[in-house]
């Protein structure tokens, strides 16, 4: 009676995370693995034949090479213009203002904005004929031009859609690293301004050797979630012009879904995975070490 | 934790699993189900004619009740796809000719053969455009009947015409005229022209028959290589290209421009002419009601190419899933869909140019101002190759277009990649 409780004590908790469990495997495990199974069968084939042709064609895919340079620098700049405006914005919103709690909720609104209408949102405002920003501009700049052309100008596409992307995505960073300033104690700045440091040593010397590790958390999650942007990207650009914003989910959905090569488009999205994978090391490894 | 309420907790889990599990659908009632997809549902005036079909059939069939399902035009081959693999697509769905054959060679869709045979064969295939049907056609078996034929024209602003002098009676007949004549038209911040530059299949729409009416063709006669490195294929995609970045007698912005953009840019006066499908006047009727449509525009042929007159042509298609669970029913909605009052119907509701002949010949079309004109331009019109890798060659031509309207390659060396990179895709790389 006494070891039946006993199993019963020991064992009862699987059945309260069975749930979670099974939706882990539905919508996350079995999919892997069907993408897996898709990824080294021959084209167009079914059953269990093998094959690495796939893999092998991605290694000589010019388009996948260009998507592949064109995320990381998607990736890159976005990580960039997230770090600088969300520690701008988490300094400034850390501080004891009137209205701080009103700042910081409007602070978090473009996070609230899904992906395809942010996108929807940019492309609008940067229409040349419709759009606010041509307007707005001549406002201040009389001489811009009235038409001027942001998504289909070659050298300004790419910067917009990162544009878009720092502003829809910059409170994720925000909020984390507003997190890490409020845990900073106090006093570290009070004795430092006693001993005649100024603002900039504080900042360097204070601020962000105690934000160091959430600033390698929130970077390492945030790359993660830009190396899988899509909706924004479709909806500014399609990916245009040419292959000019071209990202990697945008080339996967297109190569599966519109080019019907559900076995490359496969093998490309394990490529994929496995690259964000080892890109997500130093989170994973920093995590282990934090337990 | 005491015994009693452990036993509590753990079977209210085991019910709670039990419920999300096995608790299928509410039980149905008597009738059955047709889920109707389209991205019209969501289109005026398609939508009228829709929900009319939908209630007389539900009205006339008390047993089946046919559904709304909306999908969306950019992606309506992508949810099908998903849906088709999760065995849970559409009852009916519709599409333009393209996807039908990757459908077919996918399993997605049900043949029709069975149900054509007991409604009389060949005698009933002869009530529709057999040109049409032809698409329907995959590695011997029907996939679907045509639904509507829409050659591409064009539609003119004749107010515009008038404004600067030209007679909208006498549209442009070659390409010296449509570039004159757009000239003309541009005027401050109206244009001349309006193209689709955007990723859309629209976009070949209006750029194919510039290539055919240059004499251009995508591939070689035996299909298995690319012809786009011709002369004659240069001169209809230069042509394109060169409205935009040499005439200037488009819109700016021309890569973010749709099908949808460019009709909005008509209804708001914003250009003068527009290559389109015979349904784009009732569309743009839809997006601007305070324009008088029958007064101020008109349907024109596309403008002859340097060698011979050409269009474009896009076939709707509807087709059964394999998946559906009452295929019969579904026959019933599908063939009532397909019948002489309803595709009628359709016509003066969405002025689709229907496929079903009796339709297509008889007086409604043939005495309507715009439906005359396109109609006129079928024995004109082709289709793009009806290849597996059409899709990926397709995208390398829209990108060497939108490539070539931005100016990041000059026309030719655009051109020339979308060739080596059609090659590549032929030779299976």
């Amino acid at each position: 009676m006494r070891s039946g409780h006993a199993w019963h004590d020991r064992h009862i908790g699987y059945l309260f995370v069975l749930p979670a469990t099974l939706m882990l495997v539905v919508v996350l495990i079995f999919p892997a693995f069907i993408t897996l199974k898709a990824s080294v069968t021959p084209q167009g084939g079914a059953g269990w034949h093998f094959t690495l042709a796939h893999y092998q064609k991605t290694l000589h895919d010019p388009v996948l090479l260009q998507t592949f340079k064109n995320t990381f620098a998607f990736v890159a700049w976005s990580l960039v213009g997230h770090f600088i405006l969300g520690l701008s914005l988490a300094l400034a919103l850390n501080q004891a203002l009137p209205g701080q709690t009103f700042f910081r909720l409007v602070a978090l609104i473009p996070w609230t904005i899904p992906d395809v209408v942010a996108g929807i949102f940019f492309r609008w405002v940067l229409n040349p004929i419709h759009g606010a920003m041509n307007p707005l501009i001549r406002m201040v700049f009389p001489s811009f031009p009235a038409e001027f052309t942001w998504l289909s100008n070659p050298t300004l596409a790419f910067p917009s859609v990162i544009i878009a992307n720092v502003w829809r995505g910059y409170p994720l960073v925000m909020v984390m690293l507003l997190a890490g300033l409020m845990a900073i104690p106090r006093e570290l700045y009070e004795a430092a301004a006693v001993d005649g440091a100024g603002r900039l040593r504080r900042f360097f010397h204070i601020t962000l050797p105690g934000l160091s590790t959430i600033i390698t958390i929130a970077l390492a999650l945030d790359m993660v979630w830009e190396f899988r942007r899509f909706a924004l990207v479709v909806a500014m650009t399609g990916g245009g012009p040419g292959t000019l914003t071209e990202v990697l989910s945008t080339l996967v959905y297109k190569t599966y879904f519109q080019f019907f090569t559900f076995e490359y488009a496969s093998a490309m999205a394990i490529l994929m995975s496995a690259v964000l994978f080892v890109l997500s090391l130093p989170y994973i490894i920093l995590v282990g070490r934090e337990r | 934790m005491a015994r009693g309420s452990r036993r509590w907790i753990v079977g209210a889990l085991v019910i709670g699993l039990a419920v999300i599990f096995l608790a299928g659908p509410a039980a149905a009632g008597e009738k059955i189900k047709i889920r109707f997809q389209t991205w019209h549902w969501g289109e005026k005036p398609w939508v009228t004619a829709l929900d009319a079909f939908k209630d007389d059939f539900n009205k006339a069939n008390p047993d089946i009740e046919v559904v709304r399902d909306e999908s969306r035009y950019a992606d309506k081959e992508t949810v099908y796809t998903a849906t088709s693999q999760a065995k849970a697509a559409a009852d009916i769905a519709h599409f333009q000719h393209r996807p039908i054959p990757m459908f077919a060679e996918r399993g997605y869709l049900m043949p029709l053969d069975s149900f054509i045979q007991k409604e009389g064969g060949q005698k009933f295939l002869a009530l529709y455009d057999q040109a049409a049907l032809e698409v329907c056609k995959y590695k011997g078996k029907i996939y679907c009947l045509p639904d509507f034929v829409n050659p591409m024209g064009m539609l003119i602003n004749m107010a515009h015409y008038k404004e600067v002098g030209l007679d909208p009676t006498k549209p442009p007949a070659n390409w010296d005229q449509l570039v004159e004549y757009a000239k003309k038209l541009t005027t401050g911040s109206r244009y001349g022209i309006g193209l689709i530059g955007a990723r859309q299949e629209g976009l070949f729409m209006r750029l194919n028959p510039f290539i055919w009416g240059a004499g251009g063709e995508f591939l070689t006669p035996d299909g298995k290589h690319s012809a786009m490195d011709t002369p004659e294929f240069l001169a209809g995609f230069k042509f394109y290209v060169d409205l935009f970045t040499k005439y200037k007698v488009v819109p700016p912005g021309v890569i973010e421009q749709g099908a949808q953009e460019v009709r909005t840019q008509v209804a708001f006066e914003k250009v003068s002419m527009n290559v389109s499908v015979p349904q784009a006047w009732k569309i743009v009727q839809a997006i601007n009601p305070n324009m008088k449509v029958l007064e101020t525009l008109t349907a024109v042929p596309v403008p002859a190419g340097p060698k011979k007159m050409a269009t474009a042509a896009e076939y709707g298609m509807r087709v059964i899933s394999a998946f559906t669970k009452h295929p019969d029913a579904a026959w019933k909605v599908y063939k009532s869909w397909y019948s002489h009052d309803i595709q009628l119907r359709n016509f003066q509701i969405a002025a689709v140019l229907s496929a079903r002949l009796d339709v297509k010949n008889g007086p409604e079309m043939q005495n309507d101002k715009f439906a005359r004109v396109y109609s006129a331009q079928a024995q004109f019109a082709k289709l793009e190759p009806r290849i597996p890798e059409w899709p990926k060659i397709g995208d390398a031509v829209i990108t060497a277009t939108q490539e070539a309207f931005s100016g990041m390659k000059t026309p030719e060396q655009a051109l020339k990649d979308a060739h080596t990179a059609a090659n590549r895709i032929l030779s299976g790389q």
